[in-house]
């Protein structure tokens, strides 16, 4: 959308071995893969041993998203408020170990914008919870004894008010 | 050679491949550098506290947060904490030093039983914390309760006294504007302004907006004194009706320099000053709504002025107001000038 069809391509491959073609200017966004560019890394596929397809579609999804540019000042602002509502559901995922892939493939990636995205999301939907409810929702294991979770509680008595 | 590259920029590549099982420890995937990076995200001081107990992993991690959120229920003072005490105060010195002022401010009512609940003060519970950088206290409520249609913002700056502030008030905000009152509207203030109680008015404002803010500086002096690594406080309330600033230089000339209180009260003595006034019967903002005897102080010590400050503009952070106000601010210094000295109180 935003870059001329004569953009260079560059190939990504995920951890199971898919392979992702993504323009160069929309995958800058990565710090991690510009710098590869720049080093004259990335003539082959780019292997991502960290990052499954399934993220990496998403991150590509991002990463889209977020290269498109707005063609004047009126554009602007519609376009900041339309990316907003593209961040707010772009962290609705059904499940909670995306949130998670996506946090770790962002700093992999090294992609700022997305890790404060999907670091907040985790941030957010920890506000509030009660202890349990944290330990449940994230699957914890409660490693203190009894004794020391008490002692904990106590030095902490004032969050719980 | 592409991995190695990888590798020498991230220390933490290789993370096993999760389970696909749904049993897994989600954080467990994570290094404890980004872990930081959600608490930081996290702020708030209750969810934080909460989470100390989660697990071992979690405990050791989170007195290590930097960026710290204390939403405060209610006010009330350090010495006596059954007696909400600033409102009362700032009421009553308006009412000695200026005599028959107008009602506009009335006592804030708390909203909570204050003999029910145990009271934390920040203080109390930052004491775990020894690395925070940016800290944020707000209150749960502007101290200056004015009336419904007034608009009254203020943004100060202290370091171990008054740096400086602004004050944006507005008799009101409405939706339109009648005809008939956009005339005589040419930039400078209306005879009526000084014999309507509009100027008094203003005054009162001012003065109330120092009381508030000399109070909130004080009450940080324990904390800025116990946590050496902050970098950035600011001290708000949910409304955004008054910001106290301080960066890194202010709060060390705090701690080395004694802070001067005022008498018989809690709260930071205030220079003489120097003010800029700038008004408007009527201000029309781009979103339609239009605020009425719209008025912007800046406020500067005297003793701090130099001749180079001779530029109005220059006393006025834009930036610090939010919109629509930011805009009213900047019409607002287009206008004719108005200064004002005030003794130190």
């Amino acid at each position: 959308m935003s870059s001329s069809s004569s953009s260079k391509m560059i190939e990504l491959r995920s951890s199971d071995g898919e392979t992702f073609h993504v323009e160069e200017t929309v995958v800058l966004q990565s710090e991690t893969i510009k710098q590869m560019i720049d080093d004259d890394c990335a003539n082959a596929a780019i292997p991502l041993p960290n990052v499954t397809s399934m993220t990496l579609a998403k991150v590509i999804e991002y990463i889209k998203k977020h290269a498109e540019k707005p063609k004047d000042d009126d554009d602007k602002k519609v376009a900041e408020e339309d990316l907003k509502k593209f961040d707010a559901e772009f962290v609705k995922v059904d499940q909670e170990s995306m949130l998670f892939d996506l946090v770790r493939a962002a700093n992999y990636l090294n992609i700022k914008s997305l890790l404060d995205l999907t670091c907040q999301a985790v941030a957010d939907s920890i506000k509030d919870l009660s202890v349990e409810e944290v330990r449940k929702k994230f699957n914890i294991q409660n490693d203190f004894t009894p004794e020391e979770e008490a002692k904990v509680r106590k030095e902490n008595a004032w969050a719980f008010d | 050679m592409m991995t190695s590259s990888f590798r020498q920029d991230h220390t933490t590549t290789s993370y096993p491949q999760p389970p696909p099982s749904a049993t897994v420890d989600h954080f467990d995937v994570l290094p404890d550098s980004l872990l930081l990076v959600i608490f930081n995200n996290l702020k708030d001081i209750k969810s934080l506290g909460k989470c100390c107990v989660v697990s071992k992993r979690f405990h050791t991690l989170i007195p290590q947060v930097q960026n710290i959120m204390v939403c405060v229920d209610c006010v009330v003072s350090d010495n006596n904490t059954t007696k909400p005490y600033k409102p009362f105060s700032v009421l009553n010195i308006l009412r000695h030093m200026l005599g028959s002022v107008s009602n506009f401010l009335r006592p804030m009512h708390a909203d909570v039983d204050h003999k029910q609940q145990k009271h934390h003060s920040p203080t109390h519970v930052l004491k775990n914390f020894k690395d925070v950088r940016e800290l944020t206290i707000e209150l749960p409520k502007g101290e200056l309760d004015i009336e419904d249609d007034v608009l009254l913002n203020w943004r100060a700056d202290f370091g171990s006294t008054l740096r400086k502030c602004m004050m944006l008030a507005a008799s009101s905000v409405t939706k339109s504007l009648k005809e008939d009152e956009v005339n005589g509207n040419d930039g400078s203030i209306p005879d009526t302004f000084y014999t309507n109680g509009g100027l008094k008015m203003r005054v009162v404002w001012t003065i109330s907006t120092l009381i508030a803010a000399s109070a909130r500086h004080y009450l940080l002096k324990e904390i800025i004194d116990e946590h050496k690594t902050l970098k950035k406080l600011v001290l708000s309330d949910v409304d955004r009706q008054g910001v106290l600033r301080m960066n890194k230089e202010e709060m060390d000339e705090l701690r080395v320099k004694p802070l001067s209180v005022s008498l018989a009260t809690n709260r930071t003595s205030i220079p003489a000053l120097s003010m800029k006034l700038w008004y408007a019967p009527y201000l029309e903002l781009s979103d339609g709504s239009v605020l009425k005897g719209a008025t912007l102080v800046a406020i500067r010590p005297s003793e701090k002025l130099v001749s180079k400050d001779v530029n109005d503009g220059s006393w006025v952070d834009f930036e610090e107001f939010e919109e629509p106000y930011r805009t009213a601010a900047r019409m607002l210094v287009k206008r004719k000038t108005y200064g004002l000295e005030m003794n130190s109180f």
